[in-house]
């Protein structure tokens, strides 16, 4: 990053936020609620993987975050264009009028908004599960080493 | 319209921004405000500010009267502008949050440890963010036109001044509450005109346009180009992941998992929002459609209130709305110039406080300058040709940077220029070329179907033939994207 550049401006100081510790390997969860910035700020990452199996497990939480993510963009997309062609199919929505709009404007009008967000809202609870596993694996792992 | 309301409204809304913004000037010196804010703003004030930034002139004047120009296909601005933030929140919300970068530039940067990569992102970024301001000074020309009958130009150059004044002397910077209440003061500026209209034409006040001629199956769902409606959706849901002035907005996030939790907030409340402009689109299409043949549409939300109900009543709510539109432009426009200003200081200007103040009447002025030059066309249009913009140049990279390790910086700079130049072609050269060639028209005028899949493609391509240059950090910085900061929960 910054720090690792040359070319850049060396007087530019990035905000970063406050981060917590690397995670260290044995300890226990936050003791507090005080949250320290992370020594070395933007130049550490501070959750640099620690060993190959600790690698293995980054990017198998990588592929599975991309995963639920391109399924549920898919979701998305096929039901809002079904919905749009069954609209398009349906020329009685066009007559039948309430309070002098077709149903069919209506439809469109308001249809898609709780489709997007009841996807986003089951993704919300699949990508933090997701991040669960992640943690549950990771610190099974660190025991398991010497 | 009586122009003493007109006066009042707008007097009454840049005062108001204007001692916000000098009273912010007091509260948020220091970057340390980040560290603060990050720490105590809650995923539902944040979630408000956003909304507050995202709403510009497009969706408070333009979708209503782009509904009552072209009848149904309207209705999906809308929903892109609502459905960005799903894929935000699939894609981009949690681990940009974790990046710790504070603008796209930063992010490219540390992602492709390349300052070339870095350089061009911060061009596009100016780029865009200059043209879109261009409508929100459009918008603000409208407002004062048809508000106090003053010549347009009075109210783009009102505008660019108060945001260029406010922003260089320091204020409108981080005020997440500030924002959040622009966020609800729109949202009240078109809900309540919206539900007196609806009692006024409940209780059978003025003759509408029969149902067949208001909303004609020619201008209905059933009459879709496909074509145009798909690119249209690609522009505005990709789009939205690279708006310059709302990723700063996630950075006030704790973490990831509130990041994710604030989008799906963001996501709600602009279900609701939209429902306002939409219910205004087709109480004109039924009650002002002489507004459609006489190039007005973009001011119905301005005019129909005062239209539908008589007296002191409709005068106070034309007061309202009049007022929400500006502060639509104000909120929108500030927005944008704080991150053009930190982007342009940054790069070009040492990044001295003395920058960032030249920085931001330059971010205000050049769009001004284009403003006036140029012939509005409809609101909404504008903005949704800067989505595909920003979908054809900033989204590969955005997306690429976060789910593929094998990205380079080389492969990021050739796909940013080839979306640039292919979008730019197509949106600045559309008429000229489709003049000559008919067939292409639609490609031109919705260009995002085919300029963003082969933006992706060259930037994965040129990616591939450099891959001895994929950044060594990467997978330390994809790790950081990814990996949840806390250990238990």
């Amino acid at each position: 990053m910054t720090d690792e550049q040359p070319a850049a401006p060396p007087q530019r100081v990035r905000v970063t936020a406050p981060r917590n510790g690397p995670p260290a390997a044995s300890a226990p969860a936050r003791t507090g609620p005080i949250r320290r910035p992370t020594p070395g700020a933007a130049g550490v990452a501070p959750h640099a993987p620690t060993s190959d199996i600790q690698g293995v497990y980054v990017r198998s939480l990588i592929r599975s975050q991309l995963r639920i993510g391109l399924v549920f963009a898919a979701g998305f997309a096929v039901a809002t264009a079904l919905f749009a062609i069954a609209l398009a199919l349906t020329p009685a929505l066009d007559v039948w009028t309430i309070a002098g709009v077709p149903v069919s404007w209506l439809l469109l009008a308001v249809g898609v908004y709780p489709l997007a967000l009841t996807v986003a809202a089951i993704y919300v609870r699949a990508a933090s599960r997701n991040e669960a596993r992640y943690r549950s694996l990771s610190e099974l792992g660190d025991e398991e080493r010497p | 319209m009586n122009p003493a309301i007109g006066y009042v409204a707008i007097a009454a809304v840049a005062i108001a921004s204007a001692l916000i913004g000098f009273y912010g000037l007091r509260v948020s010196r220091t970057t340390s405000d980040f560290y603060v804010a990050s720490r105590t703003v809650r995923p539902w004030w944040n979630a408000s500010a956003i909304g507050g930034e995202y709403l510009s002139a497009a969706s408070f004047l333009g979708i209503a009267g782009l509904i009552l120009l072209t009848g149904s296909d309207a209705l999906w601005f809308p929903i892109g502008y609502t459905a960005g933030y799903l894929m935000l929140l699939l894609f981009v919300a949690a681990p940009l949050r974790r990046s710790g970068a504070y603008t796209i530039p930063d992010f490219t940067e540390a992602r492709l440890e390349s300052p070339w990569a870095r350089r061009v992102t911060s061009i596009l970024v100016i780029v865009i963010g200059w043209f879109y301001i261009v409508p929100q000074l459009q918008g603000a020309a409208l407002t004062v036109r048809i508000a106090t009958g003053l010549p347009s130009w009075v109210g783009s150059v009102a505008v660019a001044v108060i945001v260029a004044g406010v922003v260089a002397a320091g204020g409108m910077r981080s005020i997440t509450f500030v924002q959040a209440f622009q966020f609800w003061l729109k949202l009240t500026a078109l809900a309540v005109p919206v539900f007196a209209l609806l009692f006024v034409v409940a209780s059978g006040a003025p003759a509408a346009l029969p149902p067949v001629e208001a909303f004609p199956p020619s201008a209905g769902p059933g009459d879709h180009d496909v074509y145009r409606t798909v690119s249209l959706m690609v522009a505005l849901l990709l789009g939205a992941l690279g708006l310059p002035h709302v990723l700063v907005r996630f950075y006030t996030n704790p973490d990831g998992d509130a990041a994710r939790r604030t989008t799906l907030i963001v996501l709600g409340l602009l279900s609701v929002f939209y429902l306002f402009p939409t219910a205004f689109g087709l109480l004109g299409r039924a009650f002002a459609p002489d507004l459609a043949t006489t190039g007005e549409a973009d001011a119905l939300v301005l005019l129909l209130p005062g239209r539908l109900v008589p007296g002191l009543w409709g005068d106070l709510l034309t007061a309202l709305v009049i007022g929400g539109a500006f502060a639509a432009f104000l909120s929108t426009s500030s927005g944008l110039v704080v991150s053009l200003a930190g982007v342009i200081s940054q790069d070009l200007l040492g990044g001295s406080v003395r920058g960032f103040r030249i920085a931001a009447v330059a971010s205000a002025m050049v769009p001004l300058l284009v403003a006036l030059a140029t012939e509005p066309a409809g609101l909404a249009g504008s903005v949704g040709l800067v989505f595909a913009f920003t979908a054809s140049t900033l989204c590969p990279v955005l997306l690429l940077g976060i789910w593929w390790r094998g990205l380079t910086a080389r492969g990021a700079i050739a796909g940013m220029i080839t979306g640039a130049v292919l979008s730019g072609a197509a949106i600045l050269g559309g008429a000229a070329i489709s003049a000559a060639v008919p067939g292409v028209r639609p490609l031109l005028e919705q260009p995002a179907a085919w300029t963003v899949p082969i933006a992706v493609l060259v930037t994965v391509f040129v990616s591939r033939a450099d891959r001895g240059r994929v950044p060594r950090g990467v997978d330390a910085f994809l790790s950081r994207l990814h990996v949840p900061e806390h250990e238990t929960r």
